[in-house]
C-alpha cells in the first residue's frame, strides 16, 4: 500500500485540528486547544479501488507573519492551506500567503478551503468568493461535517498525482 | 559518562533506509517502544515517507513533533543523519518546555479571541449608542411637539369650557361640559408631568431659590382640599411643627407639586378613614434646615414588591388605576426626582389593607430671618389690582386673543388686542401703555425682532415693561428673552391666576 504526506496549514484557530479529527474521528469540540508543534494522524483511503495511507500532518496555526519550518515539507506530496471564512484577517491577503507556503515547501498546488461555513449566510460566502483572488476548492464546516470527506479526497487525489 | 537522567531524557536509533530498527545507540527514552528488526514508523509515525528524501551526509532537524505512547503525547525535537548505510535519528523529550511554550501560546491565541469578542461588543455597543441617541432626538421630538401642538389647543379648550361654564346653560350642557372639563384636565395632567418629567431628565429643570413661608404654603394647600376635596369618608388632616423656621429658601412652585402630589396620591387609594399631612424639624445646622414632610394614609396600602417601584415610570399598582384616576402614573416619578433634585430624600412605607406613609426630607436654606421677613412684608403691603392698567395684547392666534381679553375684562383692565406685530408696533407708537404682552411667534413681525426696533417706540413706551407670551419656555428660551430686553416671560399655557400673578408682579 502506498502511503502519501499531506500537511494542513493557516493561520491559529482556523480549524485545521478539527478538520482532522471530524475526518479521521469523526468528532468534534467547541473548546479551542491550540495545537503545538505537529501531530501526525493517519488514515487509510480507498481510492479507485486503490488504498492510499493517508499521513496528516496537524500543524500549529500560524500566527501573522510567522514561517512554517521547511523542514515539515520533506517528503509532502499535497497541502491544504485552511482560513476561517469568519474571519477577515484569514484571508485579506491569502494570496501572499499561499505563495510563502508554495515556495517554502516546494508544492506546486496547495489546496484551499475556508472553515467554519455554519458561522455566517450564505450571501456572506458568495461575498468572500468575489473577495478572494483565487479559486477556492472547498467550503467546509468541521462542526457540522459539511465537505469535510470531500476535502480530504480531493487533498489524497492531488497528493497521487 | 552520561548520567542516568540525561539518557531518559533521549534516545538514538540506527535503522536502514525503510525505517526498520537496527539498534539503539544510546539513551532509555521510551525505550521500550524501539525493538531491533521492528518498523520505527509505528510509533514515529512522521517518519514515513519522509525518510527517501532526507539528503545525504547532512543532519536535519525536525523540532516539536508530537508522539504518542500508551496514550500519553510526548513533544519531541528530531534530529536525522542519513549515511551511505543506514540512519541515525536522535530523539530528545521537550515535553516538559513545550508544556509552557504550549500554555503561552494557548493565552496568546485566547487573548486574541477575547479581543476580537469584545471588538464585535463595542461594535454592538456602538450601534446601539446611534439608536438610543436617534430615540432620544425623536423624543425630544416629539416632546416639542406635545408642548406646542396639544398643550396649547388643550389650553384653548378648557379656557373656553371655562367661559361657557359662567354662561346659563341647561343642565344637559352642564353636566357634559363637566365631564368634558373633568377628561381635559385629565389631559393636561398627563402632558405636563410628561413634560416635567423629559425636563428633569434633560437637566433642564433649574430650582428657584427664594424665601418661602412653609406655614403659608401649608395654608394654602388645605384650603384648595377644603374646597376640592369632597369624600365624607376621608378626613384631611394637616399638622405644621411650631419649631420649625418660619421661611425657608426653596423653589415653593416645585415643592407645591410634590407635597399636591403625594396628597393626590393618598386620596385617590383611600376610601375611607384620613389622610394626613405632618411638617417636622429634623435638625438645624448653620444656615441649613432639614425638615420632613410625612404624607401618610388608611388606604389600601402596597406589598413590598410594588412599594419597591412605587417611584418608576408609568407605574400604577393595578391595571385600570390610570383609567380610573387621573394621570399617565407618572406623578410620583416626578415627585422623587423632584426630591432628589433639591438633595432630599424619600421614602415609602406601606402595609396592604391598612395603609401608606411617604417620608421625606428636605434640606433648607435659611438666610438671615429677619432680612427676609422684610422682603416678605413689603411683598405684601403692594397688593396691587390690573384695575384701570393699560394692556396692550399682541397674538396671532384668536384664541388666545380672547382669553387673556376675557381675564383682562374679569379683572377691568383697560386693553388693546392687535393680530400681528406690525399692528403692534404702530400701536406702541403712537399711545402709551402700562404692560405691553408680545406673542413670539407672530406673522409679519415676530416679538422678538419688534421688541428691538425700541427706537420706533421708545418716545412713548421706553419705560413700559414689555412681556413675552410663549410656549418656548425652557431656561434657554427665556433667558434669551430676558436678554433680548423683554421683562418677563408668561409661559403658555397659564391659568387665570398664573396671568394675573405675572402682570401684577411687573407693573
Ligand atoms: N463553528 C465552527 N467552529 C469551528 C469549526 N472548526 C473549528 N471550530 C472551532 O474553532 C476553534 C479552533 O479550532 P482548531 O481546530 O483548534 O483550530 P486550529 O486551526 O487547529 O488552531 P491551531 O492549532 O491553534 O492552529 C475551536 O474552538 C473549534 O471548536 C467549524 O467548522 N465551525
Ligand atoms: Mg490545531
Amino acid at each position: 500500500m502506498i502511503a502519501k504526506k499531506v500537511l494542513l496549514v493557516g493561520s491559529f484557530g482556523v480549524g485545521k485540528t478539527s478538520l482532522i479529527r471530524r475526518f479521521v474521528l469523526n468528532e468534534f469540540s467547541e473548546d479551542y486547544i491550540s495545537t503545538i508543534g505537529v501531530r501526525v494522524s493517519a488514515k487509510i483511503m480507498k481510492i479507485q479501488e486503490e488504498e492510499v495511507k493517508l499521513l496528516i500532518w496537524d500543524i500549529a496555526g500560524t500566527y501573522g507573519e510567522e514561517k512554517i519550518p521547511k523542514s515539515y515539507f520533506l517528503g509532502a506530496s499535497a497541502a491544504m492551506f485552511v482560513f476561517d471564512v469568519s474571519r477577515e484577517e484569514t484571508y485579506l491577503d491569502i494570496k501572499n500567503q499561499l505563495d510563502a507556503v508554495k515556495s517554502i515547501s516546494g508544492l506546486k498546488n496547495i489546496m484551499l478551503v475556508g472553515n467554519k461555513k455554519d458561522l455566517i449566510s450564505d450571501e456572506k460566502l458568495a461575498e468572500i468568493m468575489k473577495i478572494i483572488p483565487i479559486s477556492i476548492d472547498l467550503m467546509t464546516s468541521a462542526k457540522e461535517d459539511e465537505n469535510v470527506e470531500d476535502a480530504f479526497i480531493k487533498l489524497t487525489l492531488q497528493s497521487l498525482k | 559518562m552520561i548520567s542516568l537522567k540525561i539518557q531518559q531524557t533521549f534516545i538514538e536509533i540506527k535503522t536502514d533506509f525503510n525505517g526498520n530498527i537496527i539498534s539503539i545507540v544510546d539513551g532509555y527514552f521510551l525505550k521500550n517502544e524501539f525493538i531491533e528488526s521492528k518498523s520505527i514508523f509505528k510509533i514515529c509515525t512522521f517518519l514515513e515517507n519522509v525518510l527517501d528524501f532526507l539528503p545525504i551526509n547532512e543532519s536535519l532537524n525536525i523540532d516539536s513533533l508530537i508522539i504518542n505512547d500508551d496514550n500519553q503525547d510526548f513533544n519531541i525535537d528530531v534530529e536525522i543523519l542519513k549515511t551511505e548505510f543506514e540512519i541515525f535519528i536522535l530523539i530528545q523529550n521537550r515535553t516538559t518546555l513545550y508544556k509552557y511554550i504550549g500554555k503561552l501560546n494557548q493565552n496568546r491565541n485566547d487573548l486574541f479571541f477575547l479581543k476580537r469578542e469584545i471588538d464585535e461588543k463595542n461594535l454592538e455597543l456602538e450601534i446601539l449608542r446611534k439608536i438610543a441617541e436617534k430615540a432620544n432626538e425623536e423624543k425630544s421630538r416629539f416632546l416639542a411637539m406635545m408642548s406646542h401642538e396639544i398643550r396649547n389647543p388643550l389650553h384653548v379648550i378648557l379656557s373656553y369650557i371655562d367661559l361657557i361654564e359662567q354662561e346659563n346653560t341647561s343642565p344637559i350642557v352642564k353636566e357634559s361640559l363637566k365631564y368634558m372639563s373633568i377628561s381635559g384636565k385629565n389631559l393636561q395632567v398627563i402632558v405636563d408631568d410628561i413634560l416635567d418629567l423629559s425636563r428633569i431628565e434633560a437637566g433642564k429643570l433649574q430650582l428657584a431659590k427664594l424665601p418661602m413661608n412653609l406655614g403659608v404654603l401649608i395654608n394654602q394647600i388645605q384650603s384648595i382640599f377644603d374646597k376640592t376635596h369632597k369624600n365624607p369618608d376621608v378626613e384631611l388632616q394637616f399638622y405644621v411643627a411650631e419649631n420649625i423656621p418660619k421661611i425657608v429658601l426653596t423653589d415653593d412652585v416645585r415643592l407645591y407639586q410634590i407635597l399636591i402630589n403625594l396628597i393626590n396620591n393618598s386620596i385617590k387609594f383611600t376610601e375611607k378613614g384620613f389622610v394626613k399631612i405632618a411638617v417636622k424639624l429634623i435638625s438645624v445646622e448653620n444656615n441649613f434646615t432639614t425638615i420632613g414632610f410625612e404624607i401618610s394614609d388608611s388606604g389600601r396600602g402596597m406589598t413590598e414588591e410594588q412599594a419597591l417601584t412605587i417611584f418608576e415610570e408609568y407605574q400604577q399598582n393595578q391595571l385600570d388605576d390610570n383609567r380610573i384616576h387621573k394621570g399617565a402614573g407618572l406623578g410620583l416619578t416626578i415627585v422623587n426626582r423632584l426630591v432628589r433634585a433639591m438633595n432630599g430624600s424619600i421614602s415609602v412605607n406601606s402595609k396592604l389593607q391598612e395603609g401608606t406613609t411617604f417620608s421625606i426630607k428636605i434640606p433648607f436654606n435659611i438666610e438671615n430671618q429677619s432680612d427676609i421677613f422684610e422682603k416678605v412684608a413689603l411683598k405684601i403691603k403692594n397688593e396691587k389690582s390690573l384695575k384701570g392698567t393699560k394692556v396692550l395684547v399682541a397674538d396671532d392666534n384668536y384664541l388666545n386673543l380672547t382669553i387673556v381679553s376675557h381675564i383682562l375684562k374679569q379683572e377691568e383692565a383697560e386693553f388693546v388686542m392687535v393680530k400681528d406685530g406690525i399692528e403692534a408696533l404702530i400701536e406702541i407708537s403712537k399711545n402709551t401703555f402700562d404692560l405691553i404682552l408680545l406673542d413670539i411667534n407672530m406673522p409679519n413681525l415676530s416679538g422678538d425682532d419688534l421688541i428691538l426696533q425700541k427706537s420706533n417706540y421708545e418716545k412713548m413706551n421706553g419705560k413700559t415693561p414689555i412681556l413675552a407670551i410663549t410656549a418656548n419656555n425652557s431656561v434657554e428660551n427665556i433667558a434669551t428673552y430676558l436678554d433680548l430686553g423683554f421683562k418677563d416671560v408668561i409661559p403658555k399655557p397659564f391659568t387665570k391666576s398664573q396671568l394675573i400673578e405675572i402682570l401684577l408682579k411687573n407693573l
